[in-house]
């Protein structure tokens, strides 16, 4: 690329970060498509766009203060959504094929197969220098902390920005609790090795190790969606007696399946307990 | 005296804007293409009196209507449609603008030029019948003409497009419907003269296993269709309402409570359960006729 | 009572029918065509009428109907052809489906 070209994209790249920051984005980050070695095969960018050089991360669409506050979990239960993020996604690969002339394609934030995503967002998010992964699971920023994403892959060859220097997580406030008490907040909130599902150890103020409960944290931020809408069917079926069939059928947990089912932009993420106590970005919670 | 003028007479209804309707047109028709769709254009109801039965007509859904505007959109990105993975353009679905616009079309008529304007619904209601066809309006507006693949209607410039219409009792001079067909093009001709199917029917065909056949005249129009819906069904609707309804009547029939396990819990299952959860995205699940046809190709041609 | 369905005798006996009737095969539709040779379709208002049975009823039947018209197998049919289409075009572009037609024709006409 001449030097013309190089300043050419720089430009673009600005223009979608206005953009992206304009609809609402709280943070653009642009990745090397080339990057993504620690996907699986399948699921890395040039399996799905021909000739992919880059992928474009928007984050935002945070829970707002007030959310945090509600001491109903309810509440985030069935407000929480990465709709308006994917919304700014599709305006991105929108603008570069119709303004720049290169071809986009947003990842949508559904599952393919065998409940794979089509692309491992929070991967993209890091490599774009959007945020780093967390002991508790999520891509955190470090200024904002806990936020959805949206990837767009184009062919647009823009210049990268790359992972972050300084992972967000731990803070400084979890490697004081994890000196002193050896453990962190967001592991103490939900410990796997009591009925939850995160345990690990910090060495040298970092991450030392990871354990994660898939399946448990799955009955958590999934408790009234597909995966509980069927444990339910299954009951249903398995129940010989007619009334209790009914008691099933019609009862809380099912109808509140149902509810998640149609509503899913709303409802897709329904446990935010570690998120809850996590320090990084939580000064931005702090309202009147 | 007609009824909107008793109502002015009575000071009920805003005085008509000023201007000629040719120009309440352009206008409506400019609001509409800066709202962010790609096409607009303009029916009289009565076109639609040769092609539906009573019941299905404009003015069956809103009493005295005079014209429908109907707008366009692209769907999926033009990366999507690179992309080797079909699953991708299946759930990138598409961003529903045409929708949206038509909200916009229909609140600006009704509060600038103080006229009725609704939504015209798409959505089905009775198995696969929808009370409103956006298909044919999209051709009574001169938007497009009927094709081979799935009697989708193809748009000159853009090919395939998703179609939403606004009803309105403001009388706006028609567009004329298009005098050229779109379907076949040029290309098309040949490959069936060649081959004795087009691009689509060779992609689907319908004595194959597929959706889709039909023969061209010696004057290169379309001659005869056969589209195979409730086959078409199965693939552009592979996980959704139908395959979980497929899948449930299975489960239920199912007397092995592992079995059953098993089935409720299978990928296929999931996937026709998130298909209906979310349903923004897998609005259209196979592409592979329109994958082939050369209408519209231009415009996704990217660097 | 319970919610409505048609009663399954009453389906096998109109099913067919009901389907031929409808727009489940769609044969000439384009609307250049002329009305003659036009064949879209009838309203399930205008099937009851020509089979003398309730339009309610015609509309249950035409609904089971069509879920019922390919077995679920189609359904997993259809993820196998999608894919193999999908990926050929990527290799191929047009000519992958198109190839093997204008081949057959030139060996039949010798």
């Amino acid at each position: 690329m001449t030097a013309q070209d190089l300043d050419q994209m720089q430009a673009y790249k600005t223009e979608l970060n206005d953009l992206a920051l304009k609809s609402g984005a709280l943070v653009l980050g642009v990745a090397d498509a080339a990057a993504f070695t620690a996907a699986q095969e399948g699921q890395r960018p040039e399996d799905l766009l021909p000739g992919v050089k880059t992928v474009i991360v928007v984050g935002g669409a945070q829970p707002r203060a007030g959310d945090w506050r509600s001491p109903t979990y309810r509440h985030m239960e069935t407000t929480s959504t990465s709709d308006r993020v994917t919304a700014i996604g599709n305006r991105i690969a929108q603008h570069i094929e119709r303004r720049f002339g290169y071809y986009a394609v947003t990842i949508p934030p559904g599952v393919d197969r065998a409940r794979k995503p089509f692309l491992n967002v929070a991967l993209a998010a890091e490599l774009a220098g959007c945020g780093s992964p967390s002991l508790a699971g999520p891509v955190l920023h470090p200024e904002h902390g806990f936020m959805y994403y949206a990837a767009t892959l184009t062919t647009l060859p823009l210049p990268f920005d790359g992972p972050l220097d300084k992972p967000a997580c731990p803070a400084p406030e979890c490697v004081s609790m994890w000196n002193e008490h050896a453990t962190t907040p967001c592991m103490a909130t939900c410990p796997i090795d009591d009925g939850g599902c995160l345990g690990g150890t910090l060495v040298d103020e970092r991450i030392g190790e990871r354990r994660y409960d898939v399946a448990r944290c799955t009955t958590r931020v999934q408790t009234h969606f597909i995966p509980g809408f069927q444990k339910a069917l299954g009951a249903v079926f398995d129940e010989p007696d007619k009334e209790k069939r009914k008691m099933i059928l019609w009862g809380t947990a099912f109808t509140r399946t149902l509810w998640s089912m149609s509503y899913s932009n709303v409802s897709q993420g329904q446990c935010f307990e570690c998120m809850r106590v996590c320090p990084v970005g939580s000064k931005h919670r702090e309202l009147r | 005296m007609s009824t909107a003028a008793v109502a002015r007479a009575s000071n009920t209804l805003p005085d008509p804007p000023p201007g000629t309707p040719q120009e309440w047109a352009e206008d409506i028709r400019k609001t509409a293409l800066a709202s962010g769709v790609d096409v607009c254009g303009i029916a009289d109801v009565h076109r639609w009196d040769e092609f539906v039965p009573e019941g299905y007509r404009p003015y069956d859904i809103l009493p005295g209507a005079k014209s429908v505007v109907v707008v366009g959109v692209r769907g999926p990105s033009a990366g999507a449609w690179q992309s080797a993975d079909h699953r991708l353009i299946e759930m990138n679905g598409y961003d529903f603008s045409n929708d949206r616009v038509i909200h916009v079309v229909a609140d600006y008529i009704e509060k600038k030029y103080g006229w009725q304007a609704l939504q015209a619904p798409g959505l089905p209601v009775g198995g696969h019948q929808p009370t409103f066809s956006m298909m044919l309006a999209a051709v009574l507006s001169g938007l497009g003409t009927r094709s081979f693949a799935a009697n989708i209607i193809l748009n000159p410039k853009y090919g395939l497009l998703y179609y939403s219409a606004c009803l309105t009792t403001l009388e706006l001079p028609p567009d004329p419907m298009l005098e050229q067909d779109v379907c076949p093009a040029p290309m098309c001709v040949q490959v069936y003269k060649h081959g004795g199917k087009t691009p689509c029917q060779a992609a689907c065909p319908a004595d194959e296993g597929g959706c889709l056949s039909g023969t061209i005249d010696d004057k290169g129009r379309i001659e005869s269709t056969f589209y195979d819906r409730e086959r078409c069904v199965s693939r552009a609707m592979n996980f959704g309402i139908n395959s979980f309804q497929k899948a449930l009547e299975q489960i239920a029939n199912e007397d092995d409570g592992e079995k059953r396990t098993m089935m409720i819990n299978s990928d296929f299952f999931t996937r026709s359960c998130s298909s209906i959860a979310f349903y923004k995205e897998s609005v259209a699940q196979c592409f592979e006729c329109m994958r082939v046809c050369p209408i519209g190709r231009a415009e996704r041609k990217l660097k | 009572m319970g919610f409505y369905f048609v009663d399954p005798e009453l389906y096998k006996q109109y099913k067919d029918r009901v389907l031929e009737l409808s727009q489940a095969i769609q044969i000439n539709y384009p609307e250049h065509l002329p009305p003659e040779r036009r064949k879209p379709g009838f309203s399930d208002r205008q099937i009851a009428e020509k089979l003398g049975i309730e339009e309610k009823a015609v509309r249950e039947i035409r609904c089971v109907a069509e879920r019922e018209y390919y077995p679920v197998d189609e359904w997993e049919r259809a993820l196998e052809f999608k894919d193999k289409a999908c990926r050929d075009f990527a290799v191929g572009g047009v000519a992958s489906v198109t190839k093997k037609y204008i081949k057959r024709q030139k060996d039949k006409a010798g």
